[in-house]
Parts: C-alpha cells; structure tokens; sequence
C-alpha cells in the first residue's frame, strides 16, 4: 500500500492506495506550522483508521514537504558559515551586482541578507585556476585556525565553496577532512558536490541554501520517523523534489535544497497523471490556494523541467519542475488604495488564522472567499456540514469596501473576484503566451481549494477549455505524489571546444557520471526493471551564455563513436528554439545523466455511469450572482453525478473538499474517470 | 477608426505587451555572444505603434526620423540598422551601439515597428572596443552606419552584413550579437500580430493610443503636484574628458508652466574636446524624467511616449549635451550619469519621494586585449559597478549595478575564456558616504593578468565625489592602481586611459566609487553602524567621525557613549546642509 502526504499551508492531505483492491482513500487534517510532523502522525493514523488497515501494511509514504521553502522564504534558517577563497568573501553580499529594471528600478529595490552572514564567511588561503590547477596552495595552519574559530562560534552548518572546486574538488575536500576531524557534529556541504558547475555566486547560494535548511530538514525527517515508527508504522519513507521525482529520507536530509519546490511538485505530477488518462495532451496546471496560486504547463503528459529557481529573492539551480507562483489565492484581502482610489487584491492574506470574515474567526478584512460568498458561489454551509460560513459578515465586509468605491456589494464582490483573476491570468500568460504557447489549445485543471471556484472564469478569459475538475481536488497533490518516479540528476560541469575534442573524454566522463547513478538507484532500492538513466550534454556556440541541452542515447554512448550526430541535433535544437543557426565553434559545457526508478501507476476503478435524472443530484436551490443579477441557481452534489451526467450552467457543484462554479452558457458533463468537464455551450453539443 | 475598448481588454494588451518585450530580453541574452549583452544585459527594446511612438520599452523612440529618411518606404519583410548618434538626432549615443528597426505588418497592413539596440564589443576604430579615451572626433571610434536596409522584403543585404564585420576586431561575436537583436525583434512582430488577431486590428492599434493617453494622464497629475513653478537648479561635474581638461560644469534647472514642465541645462559648459560629449535627443531626455518620477511615485505606471508634449528640453547647442558633429562621442557615458544625478539634485531640492543621492556616477569599464600563446586574439570587456546611492527607501547597495537588470560577469566564466586571474573581489570600506541610510560602496577588483597585452579603462568620480542628500555625506571617489609584476608598489593611473601595455604577472587594481548617504547619519541607529563596522564595510574610525557611534572591543554599540557623542556632533554641527558635495570647483573663467 502506498500513501501519499502532502503538507499544505492549512491542511494536511493523505491518499492511500491499495494495489490489491484498487481502492483509494482520502483523509484531511489541520496542518500543524509549529512542528508538520504532528500533523502528518495525526493524518496517518486517521487514515489507517478509515481504511480499517493496521498502519503497518503501508509499504511506502511519499511526503511532499515545504520545510525547506518555508525556512527560506520566512528567513528562519540555520546559522551557516561559510568558507570562500580569501579574497571572494563578498561574493553573497555582492550578490552579482544585479538590481531590477527598469531604469531606476534600485530606488525601489529590496534585497534580504544574505543566508550565511558575512560575521561568519572566512576567506581561505588558497587558489584553483579555472583548468583546476592549483595556483596557491591550501594553507592547511591558517585553514585550522579559521575553522576552529568559526566552528565554535556556535554555527549550525558549514558550506565550503572555493573557486572553480567544479573543476577541481581537492582543497573542498581537504577542508572538510579538517572539519570532521575537529567539529564531527557539524554537517558540512561541498559546492563541488551540491552543484558541481561554474559560475560562483550560483553555486556559493545554492549550497549555502543546502545548509541553511539542512538542519532543520534534518530534525524534521527524524521526528516524523520516531513518531511514525511509534505509531507502529514499518514502511519506507520517501520525499518529493522539487523536480517531481522522488529520492530517500536520508538523501533528503543530505540534500534538502533539491526539495525547496517540493510542495508545488505534487499538483503538477498529478496534472501530468491526469493528462495521460483523460487524453488531453495539452493542460494548464491551475493550483489555487488560500495564500496563493501555482500555475504549470503540461505537454504530451510532460512538464518542463527548469535547472534553475528563485525561492524568494534567491536563485537555486536545482532541477524544478517549472512553476509559476502567484501571492494571490482565496485568503487574500480585497482593499482600496488611499493614494489612487483603486482596489486591490493581495498579496496580503488572511491565511488560516484569522482566515476570511466568513470563517467567523475573528477576521475582519474582506478576502476573496468572502466575495465568493456574497455572490451565493459558496454555500453558507459547506459540504460534510462541519464548517457554517458568516454570509452576513462577510457582505458587511465587501460592502465597506464597496461603499469607498461607490459600488454595491454584488458589484464589490464581482470586483474583487475579477482583479484575483486578473492577477492569476498574468501567471498563466507568462507561462503560454510569453513562451509562445497557445492557451486556446490547451484545457486547465482546476485543484487547491479554491481552483474550481474560479477555474471557468479563467477559461473564459484564456479560452481554454475544457475546465478539468477532478474527484478530489483538495487531495490532488498527494495523488501525484503516488506516481512519482525515483529521480535525480547527475552533472559535471567540463567547459571545451568540441572542436578537437577528443570524443573518449566525453564517453569516459560519461561511464564515472552513469556509475555514479547505478549507485544512487541501487541505494534508492530501485529495482533493475523500474530503473532506467538517460544520457545529455548542455552545448552552446562558443561564449555563448546559455546551453541547451541535448540528448545522446544511450547506444551512442556504448558505441564510443564521435559527437557528430549531437551536433546536429544541437543545431537543429537552437534552430528551433531561437530561430537561427550560427558557424561558429560549438563548446561543451556539462555532461548530465538523469537515473530514474518508475513507479507502477494507480490503478482506480472505473466511476459507474449516472443513473436517471440529474435534477436527483440537487441539494437545494439559492440565489447566486451572474451578469449583473441574481439567479436561481440549483446547488448539485457531485457524488450524486455519475459518468456521464450533464449539467447546465449556471450551477454550483458541492463536495466535501471543493465547490465548483460553472456559470451561465457553459456546460459540465462528468467523464468515464469522474472529472467534471465544463465546455462553453458555443462549442456545440 | 477609433474602437472604444474596454478596460479589462486595455490592461490585457498592456500586460501581453509588457511580457513581449521581456521575452525579447529573454530571446537576445539567449543567443548572443558577447559577455556584454549577455551577462550584463546591455541590450534596450522596445515595441512602437505605427507612427514608431514608444508603447513599451525603456527608450525612447527614434523611428520617425528613420522612417522620413527613407520617406515612408518601408516594407513588410524589411529590417533597418544603423549605429551613427548623428544620423539619428542621438537616439543612440556612440558607435557601439547597433540599433535594429523591424515594421511589424498584420495582414498588409502597418500596425507598428519592434527595435532594439545592443552594444557591440568592437565596431573598429583606434583602439580595441572602440572607445579611445583620447579622441578628439568621431572619425577615431569606429565604423559609422547611417540608416540602412539588412533585410529588404524577407532578403538579407549580404553587402552591408559584410561591410559591417569587415570593419571589427570581433566579426563572429558581431555577427551572433546583431543576429540576436534581430531575433529580438521578430519576437515582438509575432506577439504583436498574434494580439491583433486576437482583439482585432482596430483594438489593438486605439489600445496603443489610449495607453499613450493613460501614462500621460498620470503624468499631468505628477507634474502638477510635484514640480515647482519657481525655477530650481542643481549643478554636478564630470571629473575630465581623458585629454586633460575639466572638470565640465552640468547645470540643470527645473521649472513649471502650467502642465508643461522645462528641463533647461543653459549653464552647462561648451563641448569637450575629448569623447564624454553625451548627444542626448530630445525623446529620451523626456523618457529619463518621466521614468524617473514614475519609479519614484508609482512604478507600475507604463512608461512610453505618451507624456512627451508634458515636457520642454533646453539643450543649448554646441554644449556637453548637443555637440557638433563630429565631436567625439565614445566615453559619453560619464556625461550621461551626471546628467541623472542633476535630475535627482533638482527634483530632490523639494520633494522627498525624488531625494536620491548620487551613485557611482557612470558605467566602468575594463578591457583587456592581446594575443595568446596560440596567437589568437582575445579581447575582454567588463563593466564594473560600484556604490548605489543611498535613497528614501533604505541603504543603498554596495558594489551594486546603478544600470537596471546589469549583472556582474561571473568571475569563473572570465577565468574561463580570458588569460586573466582575479585576486580580489570586494566592497571598498568607507566608501559609502554617511547617511541615516548609508551609501553602497564602490568595489575594489584585482586581475592579475596572464598573457601581455593592453589594458584600457573608462571611469570617473575620481575628483569630483558622489554628493550626498537630506543631510547624507558623499562617498569615496574611484582610483586605479597598477603593480608590476615582482614588485609591491602600487603605481596610480588614470580614470581614463588606453592601451597600457602590461605583462603576465601585472595586477591592474580597479577601485569604483561609492555613493552618497541619504539622510543625517547621527541619526541612524548605532547597532546598524556597529554590524555595517563588524562587516568590514565601515571602519571604526569612520563609526565614530561619520556617524558619532562609538564601539566596544567586540565592535558592538556603546549606547550610552554614542548618545553623548552624538548630542555634542549635532550641537556643533546644527542642521546639516541639504547637499554635501565634498568637492569646490577650482576658480573658472567663463567659457565663452
């Protein structure tokens, strides 16, 4: 049996599987910020329970966590020093001189420390060249002393990050064996092993950024083992990267940094699960939460993946599944500007506590949820009866924001909706439109809590259609988490022409990089038939400052021939890619091998198809705002909805974990895998 | 024609606008060669209506005298460059930089034009880069390019291609860089027909006009509100023109009638006989204003053409600012920055939000050529960065880019490609002038060179310091050092020079400037001072005479001390100045 954990900002969500009865379960639990783990053990349990299962027939837990993100962006990281060459000590403070554009843009600029102190960078005695050859040598008594005085100075982590260790590692090394000599309990990261490429700010932030959550990474994997292992739980623990593939607790607590998008992974793995089920090759990823929303493309059932990120104002080159965020979501707070009269919404939440007006906790600016309410979009008691909303407070809210506007209510709440919106069309166009992507071809899949309220509406502004709600929305990520792969990547940068390269340094570095992953995968417990290593090779024109990367398959790696066929193919790509095609020398700039261990699929039972008539489906009928007026608008349970069904807008769907709005001249019709699908009337049928 | 368009659709081509113009940054910086466009981003866009008014970008527009150079004949298909300040009325500045212009066409029909300009690393002339600090005409800096067709109806022009890499050191990095800015462009044409399409023709095109008219509405109300109608000036100096004259006098003076706001430089001294000659046109001396008073009052303001008619230039011909052809134009840069920093001078003499302090007062530069073992020629440009000015906001950055979305080169790539070793990398300490918020510093960068060559440099604020605002000091002034190899000592040269010959095992020592302190510094808080002095970033010395914040020995704030300290410096000193200039100009006479 696999369950899959996703933590969120409010919720904890699980999924079980079953292979032998093909069944799944869902479980929701608060979520706990102070310490996850409680919630996680919590969530378990519950689940165990629902499913009349013993917790020691899990097998595997596949747990997407933002530990990581949130020690980053909250700025509550370790204490980590830091070792540079003498002489680059400013390289994070420098911060590669960037400020924003446009012109002026420093005057508003604002920049966070830094993730290692300055207080607590020593410069090292010691020099490579960028061939790796060593142009002052490693001042071993100075060094001691340095890492003696830096190391009781009550550092939690330690990052070594000389320049050009990519090319070569040895002074890296040698510092780290002083280290584990006199300071054994403090861990130390190598940049030559987080990111063994060049550029040094890159590479000094994204290990620095290894340190700065690995500690707490650390303590946190272990107390969710204790506390599982207590609970009587025997199974193997994995965790989501950021890249969607999976890798072992212990890699994750060695290597956190490769998790800092581990959160937003799930929904798009489970876009791309859905993708290749449903049949609809191309899908917006529309994850849409209380704090914000989180938008990806899929294409042919794939994601991009990206070799860099920002968490925050900081860039980490980890592999990432590429997500595009957005701080706006059903928590964020609706008000008008004192200097330009104009509403605004976000990037100001609610968040859990107080949460909307509606919640009744205490929360007294207006957010996005309450509009949704005023507008008789969410019912004034949600599904499963356990949470009753304040629909008066929250008109009164919207109504004081209305009134700076000289707006009434309904008009208020239909502002605040359309600029929410707005603010998450700008995210989905910078992914389609801004990458020369057409989001009239592609269909979005409405998850997260607030997805399905708002997913027809973006639709109808980006026309694309179908809008995908799937069964259990609330819980998508954790099923995506059930299909991860075994994931990681391997890279050496090596910076030649390929002009006169001799093609055995290319197929040599290859074998070390490939037993390097053999490795991995045998320690992942990767059996041989779900094993699987691809082979690429990041070229550019010479000087050029961006690689592409192109694949070499692997029979052209046994066979050890030359490189013309991958320049071709380079060629071809940067064609493709940017529209022209140079003469110029092509260079090499890293070798990449990728290892995988596939994960058989979930297999789920088929929905039974709808029974007799739709109107069975209706709970209630109430009023609900469109076009400017009120409407009837009839209220369905889902599960009512078998395969099949067909239901005219405008409607409110309910569920247990969502509501989904599908407004007028639109319809909904609930496919063989129980999605709601919603089209435009106009479309035909 | 005028379609009325509604709001939503207006703020929809607004942002799909803005995001083609970004993408255009992302398709140039992802094929070009040269480290300078690529890692440094010096690369400028824009995307125009179909009068080649500037919708989107950040400089302004210089088609229309394009377009009436080749009186209306202009074709779907055809793609104009040129690189001459002068054939252009100084939309661009100085050889170096190649201006591509694209018509964009949807279904026959002229609905705009998409062009960027890119500094090249080498157009020829006297000195590899092309920026010969001791010109005295434009006839030393390089190949001239008036207007001219690259492509004609879809064809490329092979001859101007070939005349155009036949006069360059570097006619490979040219070759990919110019195809770059093409790329650049057809980029944006596609994004501009893919939106007509979508809203129609019509939408599209009266969307522009009202974008013009929405940024010019917002900045009408700015120039009521903040712009005084009794004249303010503000005078700055550029240090020398690298023949040995200066320092040049820049006066501006700022005043308002009615809706019209006049920027006059009359005041500013005569042409220099060396190239920091800046031939400014009019447009975009009108952009710089309005860029700077949107990002100071409401950044998420569109900038483009629309507010041009809310301003009035004065340029007095014959001036720094208006030179006659064929002054020389190359280092115009210094000129450039003091020209920002008179802005800020005069519009900061009154309205707090617009008080920025100066910065490191232009864009350094560094270039390194020769032949290497091989005999292959190599030649590196770097742009350095120093001390960005303290403001209203906080502290300004040390060793940070002034110029927006600049980067430094990563110091692995250069190690990479270039026979060069950098030995040291770091803020200057007091270097940042003083302030309640503290000016970044300037940097100190040390490359020990590996192979001989010539070493060229461009920079300023070598006398004449960054000024410091509101009560702010000014910062440290820029030096460079040269130490022959074997030998410790240091030997000082100049800001600006060309072709220093050096050898392997010479360390050239590049020290910028910082920026000026914003803000009475014996008022910011002691703890702040004591972390900037545990840093390295201000000396303790500095602690005590600049900011009155004295130390204990773990370099922590002695409170009590400080307050003591303080209370006596303030009685002393009593209101401090607006400006602190740290620098008198030397007794002149009149030019004239």
């Amino acid at each position: 049996m696999r369950l899959g954990v996703d933590v969120g900002g409010t919720f904890t969500d699980l999924l079980l599987h079953d292979e032998k009865t093909n069944r799944t379960f869902q479980a929701k639990t608060p979520s706990t910020p102070e310490d996850q783990s409680i919630g996680v053990a919590a969530g378990v349990k519950l689940i165990c329970e629902k499913a009349g299962i013993s917790p020691s027939d899990i097998d595997l837990i596949l747990h997407g966590t933002t530990v990581a993100t949130n020690a980053v962006l909250e700025g509550k990281g370790s204490r980590v020093g830091l070792l540079v060459t003498e002489g680059f000590e400013y390289t994070l403070h420098l911060a590669k001189a960037w400020t924003p554009g446009p012109l002026f843009g420093w005057i508003n600029m604002e920049k966070p420390d830094p993730l290692a102190s300055l207080a607590d960078t020593r410069g090292i005695p010691e020099r490579m060249n960028a061939r790796g050859e060593v142009v002052r040598e490693l001042d071993l008594d100075v060094a001691t002393r340095m890492i003696d005085d830096l190391c009781s100075s009550g550092i939690e982590a330690l990052t070594i990050s000389l320049m050009h260790s990519y090319a070569n590692p040895a002074h890296e090394r040698a510092l780290r064996e002083i280290v584990a000599a006199r300071f054994p309990n403090i861990p130390v990261s190598l940049s030559s092993e987080i990111l063994p490429e060049f550029r040094e700010y890159d590479r000094a932030i994204t290990t620095v950024m290894n340190d700065y959550v690995r500690p707490i990474m650390k303590r946190y994997l272990s107390r969710i083992e204790d506390r599982l292992k207590s609970d009587g739980v025997r199974a193997r623990l994995h965790i989501v990267r950021s890249d969607g593939g999976l890798m072992s607790a212990s890699a994750a607590s060695e290597r956190p940094v490769h998790t800092v998008l581990s959160g937003p992974a799930g929904g798009v793995t489970s876009t791309m699960m859905l993708s290749r089920r449903s049949g609809f090759s191309k899908l917006l990823a529309f994850d849409m939460g209380g704090t914000s929303t989180d938008v990806a493309v899929i294409i042919d059932g794939e994601a991009t993946i990206s070799r860099s990120t920002e968490v925050g104002m900081f860039p980490a080159k980890v592999p990432t599944l590429d997500v595009r965020s957005v701080g706006a979501g059903g928590g964020s707070i609706a008000d008008v500007s004192e200097l330009t009269g104009s509403l605004r919404v976000g990037p100001r939440s609610a968040g859990a506590r107080p949460g909307p007006v509606s919640y009744g906790r205490g929360g007294t600016e207006p957010a996005v949820s309450d509009a949704n309410v005023v507008l008789g979009y969410l019912p004034p008691v949600l599904l499963g009866g356990d949470m009753t909303l304040d629909v008066e407070g929250a008109r009164a809210a919207v109504a004081r924001v209305g009134a700076q506007l000289g707006l009434s209510p309904e008009d208020a709440a239909k502002g605040i909706i359309d600029i929410a919106n707005e603010v998450m069309l700008g995210a989905l166009r910078v992914i389609t439109v801004q990458r020369g992507l057409d989001p009239r071809e592609f269909g979005i899949v409405a998850f997260g809590g607030a997805g399905p309220l708002h997913a027809n509406a973006m639709a109808e502004l980006l026309g694309c259609y179908p809008v995908l709600v799937p069964t259990n929305p609330g819980v998508l990520c954790a099923l995506g988490f059930l299909e991860a792969d075994f994931r990681n990547e391997f890279v050496q940068t090596y910076i030649r022409s390929t002009v006169g390269l001799a093609p055995a340094e290319v197929w040599s570095r290859f074998d070390e990089l490939e037993a390097k992953a053999q490795e991995w995968l045998i320690e992942q417990e990767v059996s041989k038939a779900d094993a699987s290593i691809t082979f690429a090779l990041d070229l550019r024109y010479e000087q050029q400052g961006f690689e592409v990367s192109v694949p070499v398959s692997a029979d052209d790696v046994r066979k050890r021939g030359d490189l013309a066929r991958t320049l071709a193919d380079f060629h071809d790509i940067h064609e493709r890619l940017y529209g022209v095609r140079f003469h110029v020398p092509v260079e090499l700039v890293a070798l990449r091998v990728v290892a995988r261990g596939a994960t058989p699929p979930v297999e789920e039972a088929k929905l039974a198809s709808a029974g007799g008539d739709v109107k069975n489906a209706i709970l209630e009928t109430r009023p609900a705002y469109f076009n400017g007026a009120w409407v009837d608008t009839p209220h369905y349970d889902r599960a009512k909805l078998g395969a099949g069904a067909r239901v005219e807008g405008p409607a409110i769907i309910r569920q247990y974990d969502t509501t989904t709005v599908l407004l007028p001249a639109h319809y909904a019709e609930i496919d063989p895998h129980g999605n709601i699908l919603i089209w435009p009337v106009s479309k035909g049928a | 024609m005028a379609v009325k368009v509604d709001p939503i659709t207006l703020d929809i081509i607004e942002n799909a606008l803005k995001n083609a113009r970004f993408e255009m940054d992302g398709v140039v910086v992802r094929i070009s060669l040269s480290p300078v466009i690529r890692e440094q981003h010096d690369e400028f866009p824009m995307i125009c209506n179909e009068r080649g008014q500037m919708i989107v970008g950040q400089f302004g527009s210089y088609i229309p005298s394009v377009v009436e150079k080749f009186q209306g004949d202009i074709n779907e298909g055809d793609i104009f460059v040129w690189n001459d300040p002068y054939a252009c009325k100084g939309s661009i500045s100085h050889n170096n930089d190649w201006c591509v212009m694209m018509p964009i066409f949807h279904e026959g029909v002229h609905v705009g034009f998409s062009s960027i300009f890119g500094h090249m690393v080498d157009v020829g002339g006297s000195v590899p880069g092309s920026m010969p600090a001791n010109a005295r005409t434009i006839w030393e800096e390089g190949l001239r390019i008036p207007p001219v067709r690259i492509y004609s109806k879809g064809v490329l022009n092979e001859g101007v291609l070939d005349i155009m890499l036949n006069n360059t050191r570097t006619p490979d990095m040219n070759r990919a860089d110019l195809m770059a800015l093409i790329a650049g462009c057809r980029t944006a044409s596609t994004r501009v027909k893919e939106l007509c399409d979508r809203f129609g023709r019509e939408t599209y095109m009266s969307a522009c006009d009202m974008l013009l008219d929405r940024t010019r509405e917002a900045m009408r109300v700015v120039i009521r509100k903040y712009i005084p109608e009794e004249p303010v000036s503000f005078t700055d100096y550029v240090d020398d023109d690298g023949l040995g004259n200066g320092p040049f006098r820049m006066t501006l003076t700022i005043s308002r009638r009615g809706d019209i706001a006049v920027f006059d430089f009359t005041g500013t001294d005569g042409q220099a006989e060396g190239p920091i000659n800046f031939h400014i046109h009019e447009g975009l001396c009108k952009l710089f204003f309005g860029v700077y008073m949107i990002m100071s009052f409401d950044p998420s303001v569109l900038f483009n053409e629309g507010f041009y008619d809310l301003f009035e230039i004065v340029l007095p011909e014959g001036s720094l600012l208006n030179p006659r052809f064929p002054a020389a134009l190359s280092n115009r840069l210094n000129t450039h920055t003091r020209f920002f920093d008179c802005q800020a001078g005069a519009l900061g003499k009154f309205v707090p939000q617009l008080s920025m302090a100066a910065g490191y007062g232009t864009s350094p530069h560094f270039i390194f050529s020769g032949h290497d073992k091989d005999n292959k020629y190599f030649q590196l440009m770097e742009l350095l960065f120093g001390g960005v000015p303290g403001r209203p906001k906080g502290d300004g950055f040390d060793g940070h880019a002034w110029w927006p979305l600049f980067s430094a080169t990563p110091i692995e790539y250069i190690e990479n490609y270039y026979p060069v070793l950098v030995e040291r990398y770091q803020p200057i300490q007091d270097s940042g002038g003083p302030g309640l918020h503290r000016g970044g510093a300037g940097i100190e960068k040390v490359y020990r060179v590996l192979e001989p060559g010539q070493v060229s440099i461009h920079d300023d604020r070598e006398v004449v310091p960054p000024w410091g605002i509101n009560g702010g000091l000014h910062g440290g002034t820029s030096s460079k050092w040269v130490i022959r190899a074997g030998s410790d000592e240091p030997t000082r040269i100049p800001s600006k020079i060309d072709n220093l010959k050096v050898k392997p095992g010479d360390r050239v020592v590049f020290k910028t400037a910082g920026s000026g302190g914003w803000g009475d510094p014996l008022d910011r808080p002691a703890a702040t001072v004591a972390r900037d002095v545990r840093y390295g970033l201000v000396s303790a010395r500095q602690a005590e005479e600049g900011y009155g914040v004295l130390l204990t020995v773990e370099n922590l704030a002695d409170e009590k001390a400080t307050e003591a300290l303080r209370a006596k410096l303030k009685e002393e000193r009593g209101a401090p100045p607006p400006f602190d200039f740290g620098f008198t100009p030397p007794e002149r006479q009149a030019a004239e």
